[in-house]
């Protein structure tokens, strides 16, 4: 394996979140994650959706597709289906992955390609300045809920196991050593990883502080089969006083692209154009 | 004897009248026969009414007449709504049981010959669902057709259901074909003269065509959300998946298809979507991802009845404009209709081609009457050598590890710049929806913005040199000058071939490829003067719409259609 360092991912543009923000936890422990997996800028993609987190190509040198709003996901089922050996990770926000992409979200899950979905939860659309995402928490109030938010939040957690996902995580983007490890095991998990990443907008969220968040959460420890989907639903709808971070749910399962018969050969994007049967397929219309 | 016949089924939904024209048309086809099989099934009608309509004919042909000469019927609903379509003469199949029809009961002179299917298939018990089997053998006779033919026929189109149910099928198909020889041995009037076998044939729909091409082109992945009439589309790249190694994947909206072609072709193969109108409509925002991230990309957009859901299994060719003019922001693209199903095959093949060479979106404008209509036509179509060309794209050894690569160059005269695949050592770069740099990153720079946008659209001036002029068809010195594009070229044709008859010479204007707009070759062809008439499948006659806009010619005289039936030429005609 080669030595990949972290700093191999600058660009040479600094970030341009806020100070403070929640993502740039995010961002050191996806680069630490990746050099500790030894994958470098050059054998690797980034999809990213349309949100302050989404801006993190411009200062995260590997392979990105910065696409539509929501629409990290097909964008990179397709990217693994057409070259398998590559990791592919989509970088989502709660409004964009749970949002815009909420379907997409529940048949990638289904699909269990083998990709890694960051999820920055924040509760609110940060980029547009500060409405209430669809994990919002009820009573929070934001720009577009003054009154506070009335609709019961979407659990990332929640739908992610309910739609059929294999890796099922959370992390705090206060600690990043915490979080380097998560990724580090969604991303070698074979199958579709969801981390839902509680990320502190510290802009827009007055009340889900890093203090917040520091004073209710806790690592899920042994105790926790993670190989229990009942329990792993039990722990995901903790949220209060305490809450849980860890990987909530793994599983064993072929997938997609295993189970798809043209990638038997290799990666799509390495095989040749072949037409030699193309005489066969004329007959059948003869 | 005939130089040519159509013969119409109709009955129930479900009752196999579909596979029985395309086993008619294959029986005569592979004797040499011309063939044409089209089909309708109004869904509003209870019980979901289903029609077949095929010609066969000795000498090739553009579509179908109002002719019916043989009506072959699997219930009295098909003979109570078609019963006035037939010629005088025409023959009626119809089962006894169902009403006792006498030439009474019709306006023309009609010959009524009764076959007893419920009876046929209760004494051999098997499945009434067989009974147009029965009436295959009968109208194969009444043809002056070959059994042996039909039994062939008949054998590979059961192949997979075991030689159990190839047996009875024959059986019962001879019990119509003998029917006929024994009870109706002197109804000889509709017998087809002999053709001439020159090579074979295919019978396929212009979406099995499609396929064909993009199969040829290297196409490797396409994600379809199902859609009328683009379905067989999926039908056959899902088929043949795996013996040709390419990936189909149904995606959860059409939305997700477009991104998912995107990303496919993206990470490094031709990829394509296939869609009809309303689907089109939820792929518009990555249309314009494509444009700005300079994606190539195929798009088939099968056109229906709109708008809405409209009337959707019923054709039209209303999304011109629409396609024209699809998604936010400036950037080029290029759109192609094919006329008829080998034009398809070869259109879907250039698309892939002209996609990766300019790195764009370009389109395939097909509709419900190509798509589910089964064409006849000859292999050797399909078999010219196809080269491919992947464009511009970086070898590996090129590129400088641990640096980025300017995916974006700017000082490429075309605007078409070389891109790199992830995965490649140095060819990292952002493939970015926001407005970019030469790399891919983010920039808002007004100089910047500008240059880009100059890029991108200096590809329109280098598409000029390869756009392809309308096929021009007729007379040139004809006094009648018909401008048309997509499926109504056939019934155009055809309408000419009826004139020619009658002394009349004409001439017409087919275009395929519509944009960038052949504005040039549009004036010189309409230079000459004399009656220009446009001839349309949509309300607005959108294409004389086009030809004003680029070249000032205003068509006075037009014959649109959008009753979701396609023309038949007499209609044409009537209007001249
Ligand atoms: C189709 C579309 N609709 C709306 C927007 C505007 N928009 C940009 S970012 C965003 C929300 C981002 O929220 P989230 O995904 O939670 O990301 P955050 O900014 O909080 O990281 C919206 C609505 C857009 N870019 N595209
Ligand atoms: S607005 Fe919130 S989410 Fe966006 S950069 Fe600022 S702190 Fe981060």
């Amino acid at each position: 394996m080669t030595t990949v360092r972290s700093s191999s991912f600058m660009t040479g543009k600094m970030p341009t979140w806020c100070p403070g923000c929640g993502d740039f936890g995010i961002w050191t422990s996806l680069k630490d994650a990746l050099a500790g997996l030894g994958i470098s800028g050059d054998d690797g993609v980034c999809v990213y959706g349309v949100g302050c987190h989404g801006n993190m190509y411009n200062w995260m040198k590997i392979y990105g597709f910065a696409g539509l709003h929501g629409r990290t996901l097909p964008v990179a089922q397709a990217i693994k289906l057409v070259n398998h050996e590559l990791p592919v990770i989509c970088i989502s926000g709660d409004g964009d992955g749970l949002g815009e992409g909420g379907n997409h979200f529940i048949h990638a899950a289904k699909r269990n390609p083998d990709i890694t979905v960051i999820i920055h939860d924040n509760q609110v659309y940060g980029l547009t300045t500060g409405q209430a995402s669809p994990s919002a928490k009820k009573g929070f109030v934001t720009k577009s809920t003054p009154e506070g938010v009335t609709d019961a939040p979407i659990n990332p957690l929640a739908l992610a196991l309910t739609a059929g996902a294999t890796f099922v995580a959370r992390g705090f983007s206060g600690d990043t050593q915490g979080l380097t490890e998560l990724l580090k095991r969604a991303i070698q998990h074979k199958g579709f990883s969801l981390v839902d990443v509680l990320q502190p907008c510290v802009t827009f969220d007055k009340v889900h502080t890093y203090m917040w968040y520091r004073e209710r959460v806790y690592y899920l420890d042994t105790s926790h089969d993670a190989s229990d989907k009942v329990k792993a639903f039990e722990k995901a709808y903790e949220w209060g006083d305490k809450i849980p971070l860890g990987v909530f749910y793994e599983e064993d399962r072929p997938t997609a692209e295993e189970l798809e018969p043209a990638l038997k050969c290799g990666p799509l994007a390495k095989q040749p154009i072949d037409s030699s049967c193309f005489d066969a397929l004329l007959e059948e219309f003869i | 004897m005939m130089s040519s016949v159509t013969w119409k089924i109709g009955g129930e939904a479900g009752f196999g009248i579909m596979s029985s024209g395309t086993m008619l048309a294959k029986t005569f086809s592979r004797q040499g026969y011309k063939t044409l099989a089209t089909n309708e099934y109004p869904s509003l009608i209870r019980g979901g009414h289903n029609v077949i309509t095929v010609r066969i004919a000795v000498e090739e042909f553009y579509s179908l007449r109002k002719d019916v000469h043989i009506l072959a019927t699997l219930n009295k609903q098909t003979v109570d709504l078609h019963k006035d379509e037939l010629n005088d003469d025409g023959i009626l199949l119809f089962d006894p049981a169902d009403f006792d029809w006498k030439p009474e009961h019709f306006s023309r002179h009609v010959v009524c010959i009764p076959i007893p299917l419920k009876e046929m298939v209760r004494v051999k018990s098997v499945d009434p669902v067989m009974r147009n089997t029965i009436v295959l053998g009968a109208s194969v006779a009444l043809l002056g057709g070959v059994f042996e033919n039909l039994k062939t026929v008949i054998a590979d189109q059961f192949q997979k259901k075991g030689e159990k149910v190839i047996a009875y099928n024959a059986e019962l198909a001879w019990m119509g074909f003998d029917h006929i020889k024994k009870t109706a041995g002197d109804v000889r009037h509709f017998y087809l003269k002999n053709a001439e076998k020159r090579e074979d044939q295919l019978i396929l729909n212009a979406s099995e065509a499609l396929g064909l091409g993009a199969v040829r082109a290297g196409m490797k992945f396409s994600a379809i959300y199902p859609m009328t009439p683009i379905n067989s589309v999926i039908t056959f790249l899902a088929d043949h998946a795996k013996e040709l190694g390419i990936v189909y994947k149904q995606p959860e909206d059409e939305i997700a298809g477009m991104n998912m072609a995107i990303g496919a072709a993206y990470a490094g193969i031709r990829s394509m979507v296939a869609t009809s109108g309303g689907g089109f409509a939820l792929m518009v925002e990555a249309l314009s991802l494509a444009g700005m991230q300079e994606i190539p990309v195929v798009i088939d957009l099968g056109m229906r009845v709109g708008p809405a859901t409209g009337m959707p299994t019923w054709t039209e060719s209303g999304e011109l404009r629409f396609v024209i003019h699809a998604g936010h922001g400036e950037f080029p693209r290029i759109v192609l209709a094919p006329g008829s199903c080998e034009e398809c095959f070869r259109l879907t093949i250039h698309a892939f081609h002209l996609a990766e060479k300019y790195q764009i979106p370009v389109f395939i404008l097909t509709d419900k009457y190509l798509n589910e209509s089964q064409w006849c036509v000859p292999k050797s179509m399909f078999t010219k050598p196809v080269s491919i060309d992947r464009g511009k794209v970086v070898k590996e050894e090129e590129l400088t590890p641990g640096q980025m690569f300017k995916r974006y160059r700017l000082d490429v005269e075309d605007g078409v710049s070389p891109r790199s695949f992830p995965g490649m050592k140095g060819g990292i770069y952002f493939n970015n929806s926001y407005e970019h740099d030469e790399f891919g990153l983010v920039t808002e720079d007004p100089d910047m913005r500008k240059r880009m946008v100059d890029k991108r659209l200096r590809k329109f001036q280098a598409i000029q040199k390869d756009i392809m002029s309308p096929q021009v068809f007729g007379d040139d010195n004809a006094d009648i000058t018909f401008v048309t594009w997509g499926s109504t070229t056939g019934p155009v044709r055809e309408a000419m071939t009826m004139l020619e008859h009658q002394g009349m010479h004409t001439r017409c204007i087919q275009y395929f490829w519509l944009y960038p707009f052949p504005s040039e070759e549009t004036k010189s062809l309409l230079a000459k003067g004399g009656r220009i008439i446009d001839v349309e499948q949509n309300a607005t006659a959108q294409l004389a719409g086009l030809i004003r806009e680029y070249t000032g010619i205003d068509i006075q005289e037009k014959i649109v259609k959008y009753n979701g039936r396609p023309f038949f030429p007499e209609e044409i005609i009537e209007r001249l």
